[in-house]
């Protein structure tokens, strides 16, 4: 690829090259400028003077290998793996003479791995070829001459001109210069590069915006002088040079290639960075690959055979130092004999008989191990994992996808799962569902976990019919006829209605986009909350459509009757804005009347502090109505409202601008302005958003916990959010004893409102310390009392930081091991990361990581599996998982179901392999005893060198692919299954050894029964049978026995066993009727000749055959009999129950898949749990836009602005506040 | 079944793409395959199954174990061990010297007694012990090409150390095996009658016709200073050579067993056989036993008891298995699927079923 690269590149410096190298020399040398180490200077829209730097072209290559790199680099990557340099090895040192097999031994079967290996390297590489290709081919316009051209991305270079159309993708990283939007700007979507899918504005410098036209453009004539190359996504540095003016570029002007353009007709640029060099390309790292620890296990086994494999060859050495004399003369051991058999020095020859017999014995390492396992977990997760009809969501038509197929069967063994909240346990999709208004609730929705609720306790709530009034769209989903369509107005409280409306759409900081129709607006909100809030608003006949930097624009319907709208302009005078410590924001604003009201939402703690006296009925029904919102898993807000004198408020707003211009700690001055504003408020009512869980979350969790699975829910949230949800998840009930580690004590807030931040330090590492010891030996009491209630620790990210403290740290896992569920709010990414390496490094327990979003990352990376969500958010978390599913439920799928199977066939097939090459190398190793431990082979070459890739390969690998033990409804239904998996029962080394015992019976049997059977004539001739009939009787028997003892591993038997297994034994039978039916002119021994013929010719290779296998097989028949009749394992009973199950097929309900429950998960939903008590916490909506820089930045990691937030509070700062009357 | 699943699925098919007509729809298709629904049958290995397999397993086995040993049991076999025996009292404290001189009298005279009635063909095997025809130096030592044909007479490669005579020309038949062919003979007579051995038809044809060219005769074989054994008639080829290409094909172990010649009358019981033995083959400094067979055959070959009682063993072991299972079947009865044996349920802090 990089060649055709090249290829490429020369021609483009030919055929528009040709001209310009003379005149490089001549006409342009002044404009030849070396280029600065650090930065790079870019002649815009002049192909020929970028000429003499060679920029890289625009085609970029993802493939690993060229034509001429294949074979070196895909045979050093192939080498890399110990067995396979073992085997080279052995290859090498069987063309000595020491050895006693021929090369083609160990030749052909290294040499089959490796081009298995190297056909799949190939096929993959190619896709990557064939995708790139069709990226690079993508058109995209460039300036030529005066007019727009179609040119194929990779023909792109930098300095020239592009036009991107709307919902194009940037092809390179491109200086932003002109828009079709007449103020410059844009709007891009960043999903591929942080996962983000609201619009961010890029805004184009002023000077360059009347370059949009192709005759304009041609004109455009700058120098762009810019860093060179970097990874920052989120730095740019450099000057365009126009006109002879400096410009200093910001990122805000760069549009980055694999972003899109967004509501924007089109947009010109100037190329900056192309191919390789773009900024997305170079911060594509490779993800560290993980290895399931079951291979790591495997690694064990095989250094395990290694030492048998040492210990066999010793054993064979001694005997060969032994054994040697001279007495034996039919052997010629005269003087002068090679050393390997000279009797004078027996050391040597039993060193160099140990070289021999690692030679002869290297069978017992299973070459097609790794590339059996490799082929068996591609297909699991290519065609297995990524073609579930269970795990496709056809909402958004996601299914599911393996990104890597090492850790199918680390999906098996899970036993921790950290998971994000927000769009993962979530759909983060905020909808208006309820509110009280004057102490009135509206709304009648049953949210899921209302309905979970009572039918855990026996009710049966139907669905509720929705009334003709009923809404839903995006953001709202709201249902009550006394409030919609201007029904309010005949409510008592229709003025506080108003208010509540009102104090919805004013007091926000949302962007109205594109038409400005109830029906087409789209709102840009920092968090979907606040555009469900204003959705609400429109919906109720207050439409706030327009925004500038001093108003904010509703179209107001008062009546129910049409016509009467009316569009008022309500000033906006100051935006008090929302953070993390004042959990509230406000908006003054002046009525068109001239009244003066400040609005306010946020956190009822806060509001409820803030409060005017009196009304306390009021207070107190709101208050009851938020409980009630909070334990149906609703995120709520507090509405309030203020009305300000004049000169109240301009007295008011001196010291505000003062603050707000003041250069030192602005950021509490204004905090402490706004404090003497935002008090006495009137409570108008409160809203109740439903964050609503993704479909079958609760269920899903339960199976998963009821399969041993422990949950722990990471998130930045607060903890009030957090702690709801976990309620609404199953996570936490009110049974279960909670252990709650806050900062948000008030002893600690005092300490942090002194700002020292050692002092902080100190308090909060003491308090944090304390708290855990508390909790710990609480923790100690209740598990040795006789109820043993389960646990559930709540910790928040602060504390977390100093509970990660190495001193702490084993404390803190002690604790959360013994927890049920573990609940981390306001966690930053590095501490996600760093909780899952705690439970990872600290507990070596198989941890899961599933997330959404940019800021799982981390924490998807650090744990044994990572699984992201996919279909709505960015690709962030998708491009750096392991799986990617498009719903949490399917994680049911995913982990009990196809991790289950992965994991029990993975270790299937690895004791397979272990058996069967154990048990054929041990009847050689029989056999050497009786040859003097010269390490005479005992098989021919050819039977040996494909004993594993061709008569023994393919049963195990369809093994691999199709044994299940029970069905995949079972599996789902009996969770409980899974902890086989999670207490690693196929793989430990009781059943290697109970494998490796029969191993060495068979292999007894099978050698001592063939040779012992042999020692008289075989028929009525007489005539004495040698060495290689013996062996070729033996190697039938080990054919058929070892196939026939992987019939009986499998659980199901399909026609593909039928035809896998009988077709591996008849492919023997066919192979040496062949083989031993000619003599080849080839420089072969013709030990073989006709060899099965004159077996054939006998009763005894029938009576052996029939004999042999089932003798061989005896004792595991046995085994398996009495183990399954007195230690059965759990699935072996769940077989039993289900034995008459007629066969069903998931078909019919697959075609149809829906996403109603099926009635399976209906059931275990109402199964659940004992019935518990309503909670008694409120639920709290209030995301904070820039929590995760600000925990970022505590860690030390410096996550920079995003440029939509730095844009959107320029253009709050900049509103002029002035009073204006 | 399959052809109805085929069916089923091709329909299907087209529903689904008319109820779902997105037209990216990355919705992965049906298939048995991918869905893991393959048919399938589920064997599960209960009580009965494993009784009754054993049962018949017991009941096939039992009477093929009594058929080949009665058949190994008719076989009338004698067995007489003579290299001890067949060196004179006063020179076997030096047996070695005995052996290895040429000018000692090997020839020995031995008697055998015909236990039961011996139908013919009876055949004449010698037993070597302690021999490895099975050592890794001796198996390679050979040259197929070599015996093949006579355009490869020079193919010694792999004979070492008995690849070329004295002289430098090639041994035919080059290697360590040929040059140690067996040179005892006997000969028999059954009261002072001469019993004509056959040596003819002793060697297994595709050996015979295939391995053993019939244009190669022997060239300066057992010129050199040691002796190993036999010595070959230079006029006749390979292919006729029978002992030689019996020798040739090397046994698997160490005491074997080699196919001499056929006495083609019948013996009867009490006859006295007498046996003159040319006592040539050096055993004795390596301690291997030599002893004459003199064998019938049945239709399972030769003597040997191991597959009769290995059947035997084998099905009875069945039989005691699939019994003990019965009681263990009564000791401690398991209803096939209980609940209760579920590792959760026998926990018992364990939630619901």
């Amino acid at each position: 690829m990089s060649g055709w690269d090249r290829i490429r590149a020369s021609g483009s410096r030919l055929g528009g090259g040709g001209r310009s190298r003379n005149s490089q020399t001549t006409v342009h040398l002044g404009r030849v400028q070396p280029q600065h180490p650090g930065h790079r200077t870019i002649h815009c829209n002049d192909r020929e003077a970028n000429l003499p730097v060679k920029f890289k072209g625009n085609s970029v290559s993802t493939t690993k290998y060229n034509l001429f790199t294949f074979l070196p680099k895909g045979l050093f990557e192939q080498f890399r793996r110990v067995a396979n340099l073992y085997f080279l090895m052995i290859s090498i040192l069987s063309t000595t003479p020491i050895s006693p097999v021929h090369p083609v031994t160990n030749v052909v079967p290294l040499s089959l791995v490796l081009f298995v290996s190297l056909v799949k390297e190939a096929f993959e590489d190619w896709k990557r070829l064939l995708n790139d290709r069709v990226i690079n081919s993508t058109p995209v316009d460039v300036l030529q001459g005066q007019k727009w051209e179609s040119i194929p991305w990779k023909k792109l270079q930098v300095g020239d001109l592009v036009r991107i159309k709307q919902d194009g993708f940037f092809p390179a990283d491109i200086l932003f210069l002109a828009s079709s939007n007449p103020d410059g700007v844009c709007y891009i979507e960043t999903a591929n590069l942080d996962g983000e899918t609201n619009l961010k504005i890029r805004k184009a410098l002023e000077r360059t915006w009347d370059y949009l036209h192709p005759d304009k453009a041609a004109e455009f004539e700058g120098e762009i002088q810019c860093e060179q190359p970097n990874n920052s996504l989120y730095t740019f540095t450099g000057n365009l040079i126009t006109q002879k003016q400096t410009l200093p570029l910001s990122p805000n002007q760069i549009l980055l290639r694999g972003c899109s353009l967004r509501n924007t007709e089109y947009i010109v640029g100037a190329v900056v960075f192309t191919g390789h060099e773009t900024k997305v390309m170079m911060n594509s790292m490779n993800v560290p690959s993980k290895r399931s620890t079951l291979e790591r296990k495997l690694d064990k086994l095989i250094l395990t055979l290694f030492g048998v494999l040492f210990l066999m060859c010793f054993i064979g050495a001694i005997g060969s130092g032994i054994f040697i004399n001279r007495k034996y003369y039919y052997l010629g051991l005269r003087e002068g004999v090679e050393d390997q058999f000279n009797p004078s020095n027996r050391f040597v020859v039993a060193i160099l008989t140990m070289f021999t017999l690692i030679t002869l014995y290297s069978t017992i390492i299973p070459i097609s191990l790794y590339v059996s396992i490799e082929m068996i977990k591609f297909i699991q997760s290519t065609q297995f994992i990524n073609k579930d009809l269970h795990m496709y969501h056809i909402e958004s038509n996601t299914p599911a996808l393996a990104r890597t197929s090492n850790l199918n069967e680390e999906l098996g063994q899970v036993e921790y799962i950290f998971s994000d909240k927000t769009g993962t346990l979530t759909r983060n999709l905020m909808e208006f569902f309820k509110c009280s208004i004057g102490g009135e609730v509206y709304g009648t929705g049953i949210t899921e976990i209302e309905r979970g609720a009572a039918q855990r306790n026996g009710l049966n709530i139907d669905e509720v019919k929705k009334s003709a009034a009923a809404v839903h769209e995006k953001g709202f989903n709201f249902d009550d006829a006394r409030l919609m369509r201007g029904g309010w107005r005949n409510e008592s409280n229709a003025e506080t209605c108003k208010e509540f409306f009102r104090c919805l759409a004013i007091c926000h900081t949302v962007l109205p986009e594109g038409d400005e129709s109830p029906e087409k607006i789209t709102y840009q909100a920092a968090s979907p909350d606040e555009a469900a809030l204003v959705t609400a608003a429109k919906n109720f006949g207050f439409f706030f459509y327009r925004r500038t930097p001093t108003m904010i624009k509703v179209r107001e319907s008062h009546v129910e009757k049409m016509g009467k709208v009316q569009d008022i302009q309500y000033e906006i005078l100051n935006v008090l804005e929302f953070n993390s410590t004042r959990k509230r924001q406000s908006v003054i604003c002046r009525y068109p009347n001239g009244r003066l009201v400040l609005y306010c939402k946020g956190a009822d703690t806060v509001i409820y502090e803030r409060l005017v006296d009196g009304d306390n009925n009021l207070k107190k029904v709101t208050r009851a109505h938020l409980e009630q919102f909070g334990s149906s898993g609703l995120r709520t807000l507090c509405l309030a409202y203020k009305d300000l004198s004049s000169e109240w408020y301009e007295s008011w707003n001196e010291k505000f601008i003062q603050a707000k211009s003041s250069l030192r700690d602005r950021e509490k001055k204004l905090d402490e302005v706004s404090e003497l504003i935002e008090k006495d408020l009137i409570l108008i009512g409160s809203t109740a958003i439903e964050d609503k869980l993704q479909e079958g979350v609760p269920s899903c969790i339960e199976t998963l916990s009821r399969a041993g699975i422990k949950i722990w829910v990471l998130t930045g949230d607060k903890m009030e959010t957090a702690i709801n949800i976990a309620y609404a998840c199953n996570l936490i009930n009110n049974d279960m004893k909670q252990f709650t580690i806050s900062s948000e004590t008030d002893a600690i807030r005092e300490v942090e409102s002194r700002g020292d931040q050692v002092e902080i330090a100190r308090v909060l590492r003491d308090w944090v310390k304390q708290e855990l010891k508390k909790c710990m030996d609480d923790a100690q009491h209740y598990l040795h009392t006789v109820s043993r209630p389960k646990l559930a620790l709540i910790i928040d990210g602060k504390c977390l930081m100093y509970a990660l403290d190495p001193t702490l740290r084993v404390t803190l896992l002690n604790l959360s091991l013994n927890c049920t569920s573990v609940v981390c709010c306001r966690v930053s990414p590095l501490q996600k990361a760093q909780v899952t390496s705690l439970v990872k490094k600290g507990a070596r327990k198989i941890t899961l990581s599933i997330g959404d979003g940019a800021n799982d990352v981390s924490m998807i990376q650090a744990a044994h599996v990572g699984v992201g969500i996919s279909g709505l958010e960015g690709m962030q978390a998708v491009m750096a998982s392991d799986f990617a599913i498009a719903q949490f439920r399917f994680l049911t799928d995913l982990l009990l179901v196809h991790g289950r199977w992965s994991y029990l066939r993975l270790c299937k097939v690895v004791t397979y392999f272990f058996y069967k090459n154990l048990t054929f190398t041990l009847t050689q190793f029989w056999f050497t005893f009786q040859t003097g431990f010269s390490g005479q082979r005992f098989y021919d070459d050819w039977f040996q060198s494909l004993y594993n890739v061709i008569f023994t390969a393919l049963p195990v690998i369809i093994l691999g692919l199709f044994d299940k033990d029970v069905s995949a409804t079972l599996s789902k239904k009996y969770p409980q299954l899974y902890k086989e998996g999670i207490r690693n029962t196929f793989f430990k080394w009781r059943v290697v050894a109970v494998w490796a015992f029969f191993s060495v019976f068979q292999s007894l049997v099978l050698y001592h029964s063939t040779v012992a059977a042999s020692r008289s004539s075989l028929n009525t001739s007489g005539k004495m049978i040698g060495l290689w009939d013996v062996s070729t009787m033996a190697f039938t028997c080990v054919v058929v026995t070892v196939n026939l003892r992987l019939l009986m591993a499998c659980n199901l038997i399909t026609r593909w066993h039928h035809i896998s297994i009988g077709g591996s034994i008849l492919a023997w039978f066919i192979f040496i009727f062949i083989y031993s039916g000619i003599m080849t002119p080839y420089d072969r021994q013709e030990n073989i000749f006709f060899v099965i013929y004159v077996l054939m010719s006998s009763f005894y290779f029938y009576f052996t055959l029939l004999l042999i296998p089932i003798f061989a097989l005896l004792g595991d028949f046995a085994y398996q009999g009495i183990q399954r009749w007195l230690f059965p394992y759990d699935y072996q009973i769940i077989q039993e129950i289900h034995k008459n199950d007629p066969e069903v097929s998931s078909r019919v309900e697959l075609l149809e898949i829906g996403n109603d429950l099926t009635p399976d998960e209906q059931r275990s939903y109402a199964l659940s749990q004992l019935p518990r008590e309503t909670s008694k916490h409120t639920g709290f909506a209030f995301d904070s836009p820039g929590y995760e820089s600000f925990f970022a930045l505590q860690a030390g990691v410096l996550a920079p602005h995003k440029a939509w937030d730095v844009c959107r509070r320029a253009s709050m700062r900049q509103q002029p506040a002035p009073p204006k009357n | 079944m399959n052809l109805k699943a085929t069916a089923a699925s091709s329909t299907s098919d087209g529903t689904s793409d008319s109820s779902a007509p997105r037209r990216n729809s990355k919705k992965p298709k049906y298939s048995r395959f991918t869905q893991q629904e393959l048919p399938a049958c589920k064997p599960i290995l209960t009580p009965g199954w494993v009784i009754s397999t054993f049962a018949v397993v017991g009941i096939i086995f039992i009477p093929i174990g009594l058929a080949s040993l009665f058949a190994s049991q008719r076989v009338v076999e004698i067995v007489d061990r003579y290299d001890i025996d067949c060196i004179p009292e006063t020179l076997r404290n030096d047996k070695l010297a005995f052996i290895q001189s040429r000018e000692t009298n090997k020839t020995c005279t031995r008697s055998l007694t015909v236990p039961m009635d011996m139908k013919s063909p009876i055949y004449v095997y010698y037993e070597l012990d302690n021999f490895y025809q099975n050592h890794r130096r001796y198996v390679k030592s050979r040259n197929d090409k070599q015996l093949q044909s006579k355009k490869n007479e020079n193919e010694t490669s792999s004979c070492d150390p008995e690849a070329n005579a004295s002289n430098g020309l090639p041994i035919v038949p080059c290697g360590l095996i040929a040059w140690s062919l067996f040179n005892d003979t006997y000969r028999f007579s059954l009261s002072s009658k001469v019993l004509e051995v056959n040596k003819k038809n002793i060697a297994w044809k595709s050996d015979q016709g295939h391995k053993f060219g019939d244009d190669v005769y022997p060239k300066n074989f057992q010129s050199g200073g040691l002796i190993g054994g036999a010595k070959l008639n230079a006029s006749k080829p390979l292919s006729e050579q029978e002992d030689l290409i019996v020798w040739m094909r090397t046994a698997a172990l160490p005491t074997f067993r080699k196919l001499w010649g056929k006495i083609e009358v019948d013996l009867e019981a009490n006859e006295q056989i007498t046996v003159v033995i040319q006592n040539n083959y050096n055993t004795y400094s390596f301690g291997g036993k030599k002893k004459l067979v003199l064998s019938t055959t049945s239709w399972i070959g030769g003597k040997n008891d191991f597959l009769g009682v290995a059947y035997l063993t084998v099905g009875g072991l069945c039989l005691f298995l699939a019994i003990s299972f019965i009681l263990l079947y009564f000791a401690r009865p398991r209803p096939l699927g209980d609940p209760s044996f579920l590792s959760w349920n026998s926990d018992p802090a364990g939630h619901m079923n």
